[in-house]
């Protein structure tokens, strides 16, 4: 059981955290070099222009001004307008465009590692120091230790230049565009950004094919990592679990190994992987920045990469922020699931 | 604890079951393949399919007045149409537009307008548009004013040229000019230049961030219609406008769709997902000429990269002779062909191949070590000196390899004693923020032509914009901060011989006299080398096997109205 309390005292906790990163950001972003002036009205541009645009913008301001009316925006979550990667539209629509994008893709990555990292870690558990530990074993370290940059290329090649089963690259057909709302019982309501799910919204089957196929290889890329510790997590704390005076209990009194180790053992093996799957998670929305660079998806790590290189600090600011309050989240998400996992917690 | 604020964790597990069971059948495996022909093209005119066009940005405003991004003019270009055209593939030759008759004279220009252009909501185009454009633009007295921090181009484009635009009728126009100007009928050929439907600009408020909404909503008399800009999915869609008044389109609609990564771009093109894609290095132009389903298309490009010495900085580089031995030190043929893998070639002078005025008789500075020797030992350097050479980190077109070009000319130097310093810097836009204020002793740079005049060069990127008073007497250089100074020169030169060549053909209208006047002026910069002269590099396409009539171009473009695909 989670109490109210314990919810409202870990959302409380968010501030102090979001505050730190907005100012961490803020920090690093002034001793960054370039000029956003410059970015956006380029090459060309005489010095009175750039000069011009500094004070429009208020980059002149002393730093505690700029630093000051920063914190004040964004903590109503309004960054103001991009400078040059969306040129002119409000960063919090660029987020809403892309955020779900990135969701989207963390999320099955994460269900990739989760429907494969699961049962193999169990698998592992069970048949300990045989053949099949082993191989897991190997596979999880491999998986930990190929790099996406490395890894994707690959499957690339594999899937999709050698054996032509998977497209290279975008979320869906290049030639398949969605309509911008669907309607439920008369009522037009916006998409969810998330294609595989738009695509079924919709009613357009063969795109959500197209969307699948398009999703399965980053998916996977992205999952691998996620994958191999979560094998290895479970793995562990199944043997941990499996010795037990509870289960030899349960086996004592004449329950059956299996039924013993799925009902007792399973459960609370999962409670140490649902944290790592939590944590998981942020290193995925990490991870997604590489796979969006190498598969052509335009989520929120092609973004913030293309805002850093434009010096968009408008947009630097939203992402990174918008990253940090998704992260923290998605833990407050996990310590709530341990709570139900195992109520002897201390709330 | 109240039953509403709990769930039960048996109902919890279950739901996290369900939903990974409805993941699990997402994850299934069709096929693959996008078939780039095929889809719902849904395009309302022409007769061939959908044209995917795949590039390495997707910026998601399309106003050509809001942008310096020549990924915006990607799309804009075939969204807009100026009333002159750079005719496809032939280097910078111009062609009728929205304008079918056009003159310079003295300090005007007369320009008559096409008749019977619609723009894609139906409006008229006629003279009214063009003045909303260029006052939309460059003239703060207007409404609807842009204002300066928007866009470069403006001032560069007209804002310095043009007095005012007055409407002679619906279908004439007098533009008055500053000062007689030679390229400016060119300058009305740049993507900045676009003609904008006045309807459109006045429909939206007067506060310039009300007309950020022109460039989700773009509407011109070009080719191709906006038909969606899927930010998501990193995609535009254009469909084929079927009351255009030139040629074309012949496809039904075109995707411009975003692949950051260069390999995996080209793969696509490759694999028949995409069609033509741009922005090559020599690695992916390798991948396309090793598969058989995608050709490389190559033409020289009108650009320049250089290295240029600061002579507002360092007394050393003041003497020709110490310019010129670097020039015959550094091995410019080395880096084309080894470091740039032969797409691009040797250059010899400011201008590259194929524009007005370039001097046929000038030759790259061969390299001789022992010359360079001789040269620096004349000039009181013997054995050279210490010197920084700033170098941005990121490939551009001029420059693929800018650290392996430093470290080439790094390594050619100090051959003959000197002591260069690379500086390196990681964003493009700290690097200009560097040179521009003239902090660098030594730095690359390069230029892509914006209308393939040699003014775009020559004046450009190498007169100060210094009143010729302002010029010491015996001297060849000013200081970054002498009033009026261009930036865009990065070396300080301010040759007066020069200055008054360029400045005169940028006023001369006989081409003859232009071109003899800009051969002079190319000899003197290579004579003199305030820059060493490093490459022009090539342009440089992939497109399938099923793309027919696409003309590469090295400057405007692409032009994707005239592709057929198969």
């Amino acid at each position: 059981m989670v109490s109210k309390r314990f919810i409202a005292k870990r959302l409380l906790l968010l501030v102090p955290v979001l505050f730190g990163v907005a100012t961490l950001v803020f920090a690093i972003l002034q001793l960054a070099p370039g000029d956003p002036a410059r970015v956006i009205i380029g090459q060309r541009a005489s010095a009175e222009q750039i000069a011009q645009v500094r004070d429009d913008l208020g980059l002149d301001d002393p730093l505690w001004v700029q630093y000051g009316r920063f914190l004040l925006d964004a903590a109503q979550f309004e960054f103001g307008q991009s400078y040059k990667v969306a040129q002119g539209r409000a960063v919090r629509d660029v987020l809403a465009d892309r955020l779900p994008v990135t969701i989207e893709l963390a999320l099955y990555g994460q269900v990739f590692g989760i429907l494969l990292g699961i049962p193999l870690g169990v698998l592992s558990a069970i048949r300990q120091d045989s053949f099949t530990d082993h191989a897991t074993r190997v596979g999880a370290l491999t998986g930990i230790s190929v790099p996406i940059f490395w890894s994707g290329p690959l499957l690339i090649l594999l899937l999709s230049t050698y054996l032509g089963w998977l497209p290279a690259s975008g979320r869906i057909g290049s030639t398949i565009f969605l309509p911008t709302s669907w309607t439920l019982f008369g009522m037009e309501l916006p998409l969810t950004g998330m294609v595989t799910v738009d695509t079924l919204l919709v009613g357009q089957f063969d795109a959500w094919i197209s969307a699948v196929q398009h999703l399965f290889m980053p998916a996977a890329v992205i999952g691998i990592y996620s994958m191999a510790l979560i094998s290895r997590m479970m793995r562990s704390s199944m043997l941990e679990v499996v010795r037990q005076d509870y289960i030899r209990t349960a086996r004592a009194k004449g329950q059956g190994a299996r039924i013993t180790l799925m009902k007792h053992g399973f459960r609370n093996a999962l409670i140490p992987v649902i944290t790592v799957i939590g944590i998981q998670f942020g290193t995925l929305l990490g991870g997604a920045v590489l796979t969006e660079t190498i598969f052509g998806i335009g989520g929120i790590g092609v973004t913030i990469v293309d805002a850093i290189g434009a010096s968009d600090y408008t947009l630097v600011q939203g992402t990174v922020l918008t990253f940090a309050l998704l992260f923290t989240l998605v833990n407050l998400g996990v310590d709530i699931t341990y709570s139900y996992l195992d109520p002897r917690i201390d709330q | 604890m109240s039953p509403e604020t709990t769930v039960d964790r048996r109902t919890f597990l279950k739901a996290a079951g369900g939903a990974a069971a409805t993941a699990s059948l997402a994850g299934c495996i069709g096929d693959g393949g996008d078939g780039g022909g095929d889809g719902d093209d849904g395009g309302d005119g022409g007769s061939g399919g959908t044209l995917v066009y795949a590039r390495g940005d997707h910026p998601e405003n399309y106003d050509p007045q809001q942008t310096t991004s020549g990924e915006v003019a990607k799309v804009t270009n075939q969204i807009f149409d100026q009333l002159i055209l750079f005719t496809p593939g032939s280097g910078g030759a111009l062609e009728d537009g929205l304008a079918t008759d056009y003159s310079l004279d003295g300090e005007s220009a007369n320009v008559t307008l096409r008749e019977g252009v619609t723009f894609h909501d139906g409006e008229e185009f006629t003279a009214e548009d063009f003045r909303a454009t260029y006052r939309r633009f460059a003239d703060d007295s207007y409404d609807y004013y842009l204002g300066e921090n928007r866009s470069g181009y403006g001032p560069f484009t007209l804002g310095n040229w043009v007095d005012s635009v007055n409407v002679q009728g619906d279908y004439e126009l007098e533009i008055q000019l500053t000062q007689q100007y030679a390229p400016f009928l060119r300058n009305l050929a740049m993507f900045a230049a676009s003609v904008l439907s006045k309807t459109q600009i006045e429909s939206l408020g007067a506060n310039p961030d009300d007309q950020v909404a022109l460039g989700t909503d773009p509407v011109g008399t070009g080719a191709f219609a906006l038909d969606q800009i899927d930010n998501e999915n990193q995609r535009v869609r254009l469909t084929a406008n079927d009351d255009f008044w030139g040629d074309g389109p012949q496809v039904d609609a075109v995707v411009f769709k975003t692949i950051t990564e260069n390999s995996t771009r080209v793969q696509d093109v490759i694999n028949g997902d995409s069609h033509i894609t741009d922005n090559l290095d020599s690695q992916s132009s390798q991948q396309v000429e090793d598969a058989g389903s995608a050709e490389l298309l190559s033409k020289d490009g009108i650009n320049h990269g250089y290295m240029a010495m600061n002579m507002a900085r360092r007394e050393e580089f003041r003497s020709k002779e110490v310019r010129q031995a670097i020039a015959h030190a550094v091995n410019t043929e080395a880096i084309v062909n080894q470091i740039y893998e032969g797409f691009a070639s040797q250059a010899s002078q400011p201008l590259p191949p194929g524009v007005l005025g370039r001097n046929e008789d000038l030759d790259p500075y061969p390299t001789d070590k022992e010359q360079a020797e001789q040269l620096l030992a004349d000039a009181g350097y013997e054995g050279g000196f210490e010197f920084e050479l700033a170098t941005f980190s990121n490939p551009r077109g001029y420059n693929p390899s800018p650290i392996e070009t430093a470290n080439q000319v790094k390594s050619d130097l100090e051959e003959i004693g000197f002591t260069v310093n690379v500086n390196q810097f990681s964003t493009f836009s700290s690097y200009l923020d560097y040179t521009s204020a003239g902090n660098h002793d030594a730095c690359f740079l390069g230029w892509y032509t914006d209308n393939a005049d040699p003014d775009n060069f020559l004046y450009v990127l190498l007169d100060p914009k210094v009143d010729l008073e302002d010029v010491p007497d015996g001297q060849d250089w000013v200081s970054f901060d002498t009033e009026g100074y261009s930036t865009l020169n990065v070396s300080g030169w301010a040759n007066t011989e020069y200055m008054e060549m360029v400045r005169e053909a940028q006023r001369t209208y006989d081409e003859a006299s232009r071109r003899s006047t800009y051969q002079e002026a190319n000899a003197l910069a290579h004579e003199e080398s305030p820059w060493v002269f490093v490459d022009y590099a090539k342009t440089l396409r992939a497109a399938n096997e099923a793309v027919s009539s696409y003309t590469i171009s090295s400057v405007g473009g692409p032009y994707l109205n005239t592709v057929t695909i198969n």
